[in-house]
């Protein structure tokens, strides 16, 4: 049971050691002479402009929760389309109608989406 | 093949995790993270016990609480931001407007 | 699967195809106000339908039933909500900032209450929480509805961040009782489900997570911050038809699927009952703002039904049912006067009331007798029904829940009759001018005042709910 589970947790602990050590062994034993190039945040690259925390615009949010909502749909998707091939020719078609009045709730709500302006970028 | 308990000791553990991230943290946001992760430890209760039964009702219970979560988590954001559009703030302290 | 298995569902499917109608018409007109009188006909129909067309049955295996108390509880639901739209009128169609937003109120509403029917109609535990969100959900979008006050941004973020914790909760219990018995199906749980240490956790959990929706005491905190917070409508809303289907699938819950937990069940609904009843009166006397009082009164109101579940008859039952009944036409009697006057003046609080009488006939008197019947004063139908639950719990054998039951009818008299001896008696240099209201609140308003005059007067409704609930 758990006890050949055993392997896997020394092998997982020789792999977090491994690590510790080299960085470690590294930064210890290594040369270390840091200028002012050397230190910024991209070192060959363009200079940074203002601070991390900016905030966001609120399009950004808003696509957001949108694709929440609208992605999420795929978990009822996948599982049927699955199955659809196995079922009896009855059951078809009658799954498929159930799909087709869910796809199309969710299409008059993504109109909704659209009419409101709420992926409108500008 | 892992006992059962072991599963459901995880999920048991990351379920009062959250429960006690959504008591003692005071960022909304986060607070609805906790709330994910206690619904994502039921999930796995679910599935632990899907599996050990042998039936399948368990797993498309999952299916329906993730979308409930996703749901949930838009909703949720949502009055979040109506709220920080009026407060500037997201810290649930600072909201004590409505109190006995 | 035949059309006729699918016209079990019909209250459902219509509510669900209102709603999309709804949000179509909205997509093609400008003319938002145009959305309002379209979708109260086709409520109206689809309330009419229910009334008429009865039926019976099961759906999917068995996760959907229906029965003819399930389609009785349905019909209050419905009759309920028609009223909350009738009298929302004059909030949406009056402020020119609420008409771009006409056919989202509706259609969260109507998805609201979809998912309460679902709930109460289900016959398994998936069923049952689908409905329990899909039902809980939308309201919290309603409650945050006025988006640039400040109060309900609040109120939105304390309901949602409440309720998803306690269904979070209700979930786990589920998920325990799931893995214990192997099934999510009530009929199968029915037989399965026995007095052991995990599953009487999961009960607790459950229990906690609707007592939540239907805030009994110790989990009643969100309630008065939000009912303050969210427009008077919503208020209405959550403290009347929320609160009555949550208490209907509780009491379908514990005679069912819980019902060889009646001992444990019994001795806490007992308690529940007692600190709901007499923290709820007691919060209540201190309130200045007539919102906040009537959100009070409802956690009191709510604390008399656990009576009727003891000891788990069908008398018990039908009494609940007859209970939800009258306490949703006199609580939204109350709340529909609130409304047109806060509608009307903004003035929500209670010394505003002064006077009212002199202005406002009409108005008071519906709020009198709104409030007599949340008393139980007997000429109005409240007092049958506070009655026949005292007479459950007594038939029991609880004398004591029942006097303190008695006790708190008693003060909370007190309190309904200050609003009374305010609008009547005292004195005051402003009282509220003459409100003319439109014709739709006025229509909500009668349903109410017919409610609450007749419900009582008629014996035979409480007779015909009683010959319903042989078979819950």
């Amino acid at each position: 049971m758990i006890d050949s589970y055993i392997p896997i947790f020394i092998i997982f602990v020789f792999a977090v050691g491994f690590g510790i050590v080299m960085v470690k062994f590294s930064s210890l034993f290594g040369p270390s002479r840091p200028n002012k190039e050397k230190l910024s945040t991209y070192e060959s690259g363009i200079d940074p402009v203002g601070t991390a925390h900016e905030r966001f615009s609120i399009k950004f949010y808003m696509v957001a929760v949108l694709f929440i909502l609208f992605d999420i749909e795929v978990v009822f998707l996948y599982p049927w389309a699955a199955a659809f091939l196995n079922f009896e020719p009855v059951k078809m078609v009658y799954s498929f109608i159930s799909v087709i009045v869910f796809i199309i709730i969710l299409l008059v709500g993504y109109l909704y989406v659209i009419k409101k302006g709420a992926l409108k970028w500008d | 093949m892992i006992d059962i308990n072991y599963y459901l000791l995880t999920s048991a553990v990351l379920f009062s995790i959250g429960v006690a991230g959504v008591l003692i943290r005071r960022n909304a946001i986060v607070i609805f993270m906790c709330i994910e992760l206690m619904l994502n430890s039921i999930n796995l209760t679910l599935v632990a016990f899907s599996a050990f039964l042998g039936s399948i009702s368990g797993q498309i219970f999952v299916f329906i609480v993730m979308t409930v979560a996703a749901a949930e988590a838009a909703v949720g954001l949502a009055i979040v931001i109506a709220l920080f559009r009026n407060k500037e703030s997201v810290n649930i302290d600072e909201i004590n407007i409505l109190k006995w | 699967m035949t059309i006729d298995q699918f016209l079990l569902m019909k209250n459902e499917i219509l509510l669900i195809a209102i709603a999309v109608i709804v949000l179509i018409i909205d997509l093609m007109t400008d003319n938002k106000k145009i959305l309002f009188p379209v979708m109260i006909i086709l409520f109206i129909f689809t309330t009419v339908i229910g009334f008429i067309y009865q039926t019976d049955g099961e759906l999917f295996g068995g996760m959907y039933r229906s029965t003819p108390l399930i389609n009785m509880m349905k019909n209050i639901l419905n009759t309920g909500v028609l009223i909350i739209l009738l009298q929302s009128a004059g909030w949406l169609i009056n402020k020119a900032e609420n008409h771009e937003n006409i056919g989202g109120f509706c259609f969260i509403l109507i998805s609201s209450l979809a998912g309460m029917c679902f709930m109460i109609s289900s016959g398994d535990f998936l069923m049952f929480y689908l409905g329990l969100e899909l039902a809980t959900i939308p309201i919290a979008a309603l409650v945050a509805y006025e988006k640039m006050k400040f109060l309900s941004a609040e109120a939105g973020t304390k309901f949602i961040l409440s309720a998803v914790l306690s269904s979070g909760i209700l979930l786990y219990g589920i998920s325990i009782l799931y893995g214990t018995n192997g099934s999510i199906l009530f009929k199968d749980l029915n037989n399965s489900v026995e007095i052991t240490n995990l599953q009487a956790l999961a009960f607790i959990f459950i229990l906690s997570g609707i007592a939540f929706k239907i805030s009994l005491v110790p989990f009643h905190l969100w309630t008065a911050d939000v009912y303050e917070g969210a427009p008077v409508n919503i208020t209405s809303f959550l403290s009347s038809i929320s609160k009555a289907a949550s208490v209907f699938i509780l009491l379908i819950l514990l005679f069912t699927v819980f019902i060889n937990f009646s001992e444990i069940w019994n001795e806490l609904l007992v308690y529940l009952s007692i600190l709901t009843m007499t923290i709820g009166n007691l919060f209540a006397i201190r309130q200045q703002n007539l919102k906040r009082f009537l959100a009070f009164s409802s956690i009191a109101q709510a604390g008399f039904i656990p009576l009727g579940f003891i000891g788990g008859t069908s008398l018990g039952a039908s009494t609940v049912l007859y209970f939800l009944l009258i306490y949703v036409f006199s609580n939204l009697g109350a709340f529909g006067v609130v409304s047109v006057v806060t509608s009307a003046t903004g003035k929500e609080s209670m010394n505003d009331y002064n006077g009212f009488y002199k202005t406002n006939r009409g108005l008071s008197i519906v709020m009198m007798l709104s409030l007599f019947s949340l008393a139980g004063i007997p000429p109005v139908a409240g007092f049958f029904s506070k009655f026949f639950l005292f007479t459950i719990a007594a038939k029991q054998g609880y004398y004591f829940l029942l006097f303190i039951a008695v006790i708190n009818a008693t003060i909370s008299l007190y309190y309904y009759l200050l609003v009374v001896k305010a609008m009547f008696i005292n004195e005051n240099e402003q009282p509220i001018e003459k409100i003319t209201s439109d014709v739709y609140a006025k229509l909500g308003l009668a349903i109410c005042v017919l409610g609450i005059v007749f419900t009582g007067l008629f014996g035979i409704i409480f007779d015909y709910i009683n010959t319903l609930s042989k078979g819950i």
